[in-house]
């Protein structure tokens, strides 16, 4: 017995060395995991952060080239200038210059309007409305090149794939070699892409119409979520008593949390636009159906918060005579406040990305105009994007990836400011 | 009384200390009852008749008597969980708040029952302040922590009125000359000390009558502890004040009547002196020479 004793006394520093090296190694292992999970993690963000600015990227350039223009006399009614065909008017001309004209030209024309975008008629026929004096001279007009000729200049339509599988001629390429040659040709910031709606032509998209819908419907949804929210919770939280009911209430309201968003899609689509008769595909509805699927989360958050208060601070306010409502509106609630605003913020920038409900609200329709009050019709971000990505044209696709870049950027500037709120209202003590 | 009479049972005499109990204890508690050598003892405060606690199903409290005096430091001591604080929070009501709490009995302030459903606990809470154990000012300047009170009882007329209340209630807590210089910056920002004085200092801000603390000093060290114990002793001139505390010596040194609970019930009060000395049960000698608790 004593010789046992002995025998584990003298090997205890040895063993207990042992068992060190055991709990450091083991310790080890659990670093490299969490680094392995991290690297992972960061590895894919960064494949999904990469793919998309690599795609997306070449989005925010764009080319223009410029065309002189002789404003035909003979072909031009002052009195309605919009009532000529100034796309045929203008490839007759560009055909003229290569020595082509009459016959030969017919059926190159169509080839040649190709190449610039629609735009050009409507810059000509404003310059001709403003001014019809300018009838008779030669304007030059910096116009945008079509999408695919835009493509063509970003190098990703390839002048060595067969003719037949490219969206562009061999003719066509050939004559915008010649304009880059004359130096006719210019790349600059695609302000287009910011400073107007959706259109069917890639070129002119923009996704200011999109940014702005999104930005109203947010608004809408933080003004009725919010409030509603924070204040179900405090009720909840403070002043509810506990009983069935409010446990009841509690269990609906962390399922609600977890229901699928094309539900509330659905009932939005049955009771505001059905029922309540508001306009579809407006912003009102959008920010409703978000509310309503922002609420749940919000009133989680606000409780965890209140919860999270410590009751210290509660006991000093009661013990000083403030009543339950002066407790929890001078004490409770201010300190609580960084959390719920960063709870509030976040669930906001999560009904920003939602998709599925606006499906069923009539906001993928095409939109072309830009929003100007909550209840006319308008696109969102991310049915904009949707609406793209299934577009046909390829210039679509790049512009699908700037819509996305867009959307992160909006964001991360509402997370950022979740952060610097929540520093904000912390730096009271 | 069903109780045994401990005193009865050993032939001791009174005035001598009991068996056990250390010398410097009885000192203290001698001169904390009777420093200036007069009758330290004011009229009864608060009376508690047969109060009982229920938390749920659990029963804190067993039918409690006690009476508090007024202008007197009152110690409640007693192993841990033997009620002390439970029935300290019945005088404030703070019972009130914890979900599924339960109070029987009587207690009387002034003649009038608290628990009476005609008193509104937001006026007792203004009549009976309350310092915890750990310091909780709010996370506000120092300045706005002592003026909570008197802002929310609507009890200055003007900002000159409440800056004097501030100063007045900083002074009598001890603090005034630590923060004249920065009554603005955060009343957290304080040592744990300063922090507990200072919400002595929220609590007597409103002028209540009656002060309850709640083991105002066991998160303190012994410098700070004593100058609390100091401010204990310069408030009792005014006001009725009830202590809960774990350190014997603490009791002894600063109150002049000591009740002594053990599992919920009350065994024993007195004159602080007398329980130091001569306590007449053996639950509380055992305890005050740290035999058990």
């Amino acid at each position: 017995m004593t010789e046992t004793r002995d025998a584990l006394a003298a090997t205890r520093l040895e063993r207990l060395r042992g068992g060190l090296k055991r709990r450091y190694a083991r310790e080890m292992r659990f670093r490299m995991y969490g680094i392995l999970a991290i690297a992972v993690a960061v590895a894919f963000l960064a494949l999904l952060l990469g793919r998309i600015v690599e795609q997306g990227h070449t989005a925010f350039y764009a080319h223009e080239v410029s065309v002189p223009v002789y404003l035909d006399p003979a072909k031009i009614d002052p009195s309605y200038p919009q009532g000529t065909n100034f796309e045929q008017m203008v490839a007759e001309q560009q055909l003229a210059t290569q020595g082509l004209s009459g016959d030969a030209a017919g059926p190159m024309a169509a080839e040649m309007r190709g190449l610039f975008s629609s735009e050009l008629k409507f810059q000509v026929a404003e310059q001709v409305a403003a001014d019809p004096s300018l009838i008779g001279q030669t304007v030059t007009f910096d116009v945008p090149v079509s999408d695919d000729a835009d493509l063509f200049f970003k190098g990703k339509i390839s002048r060595d794939t067969p003719s037949e599988q490219r969206r562009l001629t061999d003719r066509q390429i050939g004559w915008l070699d010649q304009m880059e040659d004359a130096g006719r040709v210019h790349s600059h910031f695609n302000a287009r892409l910011f400073t107007s709606g959706d259109s069917t032509e890639a070129e002119l998209a923009g996704v200011l119409g999109a940014v702005v819908g999104s930005a109203l419907m947010l608004m809408v949804t933080a003004l009725l979520a919010i409030p509603v929210g924070v204040a179900a919770a405090v009720y909840l939280e403070e002043f509810a008593p506990r009983n069935r009911l409010s446990a009841l209430i509690e269990v609906n309201i962390n399922n609600l949390a977890a229901v699928p968003s094309i539900v509330y899609g659905l009932l939005g689509l049955a009771l505001f636009i059905n029922w309540m008769h508001l306009p579809r595909s407006s912003p009102l509805v959008g920010g409703l159906v978000l509310a309503l699927m922002a609420l749940p989360t919000i009133i989680i958050a606000t409780r965890s918060s209140l919860k999270a208060v410590p009751p210290s601070i509660r006991e000093a306010a009661l013990a000083m005579g403030a009543s339950r409502t002066q407790t929890v509106f001078q004490h409770v609630l201010p300190l609580a406040l960084p959390g719920v605003m960063t709870g509030a913020i976040i669930s906001l920038a999560h009904a920003l990305g939602e998709t599925a409900p606006l499906l069923l609200i009539g906001m993928v329709s095409f939109i072309p105009g830009v929003a100007s009050s909550i209840t006319e019709p308008s696109g969102a971000l991310p049915s904009l994007i949707y609406i793209w990505e299934n577009a046909s044209e390829r210039a679509f696709h790049e512009r699908t990836a700037a819509a996305i870049m867009v959307l992160l950027a909006f964001m991360i500037v509402m997370n950022a400011a979740a952060i610097l709120l929540r520093r904000h209202f912390e730096r009271r003590w | 009384m069903k109780q045994t009479i401990y005193r009865s049972q050993d032939g001791l005499e009174g005035g001598a200390p009991a068996a056990g109990v250390p010398a410097e204890l009885a000192a203290a508690a001698q001169a904390a009852t009777d420093p200036k050598g007069a009758a330290p003892v004011g009229p009864t405060k608060i009376a508690a008749r047969d109060v009982s606690v229920f938390y749920g199903d659990k029963q804190a409290l067993f039918d409690v008597s006690l009476d508090i005096p007024d202008k007197t430091v009152t110690a409640l001591i007693g192993p841990s969980g033997c009620g002390k604080s439970t029935f300290l929070r019945t005088m404030n009501r703070m019972n009130d708040t914890i979900a599924g709490a339960k109070v029987t009995g009587r207690i009387e302030m002034d003649g009038e029952d608290i628990n009476a459903r005609s008193l509104d606990p937001v006026l007792l809470r203004a009549r009976v302040g309350m310092v915890f154990q750990k310091p909780n000012p709010f996370p506000k300047s120092i300045f706005e922590n002592v003026a909570y009170g008197p802002r929310i009882h609507g009890l200055t007329r003007s900002k000159d009125e409440l800056a004097g209340v501030v100063e007045e209630s900083l002074r009598r807590a001890g603090l005034w000359e630590e923060v004249a210089d920065r009554l603005h910056s955060a009343g957290t920002g304080l040592s744990g000390g300063q922090q507990q004085r200072l919400v002595i200092a929220r609590a007597i801000a409103v002028n209540p009558e009656v002060i309850l603390m709640d083991e105002p000093c066991s998160a303190l060290d012994p410098i700070a502890t004593a100058k609390i114990e100091e401010l204990i002793d310069e408030l009792r001139e005014r006001y009725c004040i009830v202590i809960v505390t774990h350190s014997m010596a603490q009791a002894a040194r600063v109150s002049q009547r000591t009740a002594f609970f053990h599992m919920g019930r009350l065994v024993e009060t007195g004159d602080t002196e007398e329980i130091f000395t001569n306590p007449r049960e053996r639950r509380t000698l055992d305890y005050i020479t740290g035999r058990f608790g």
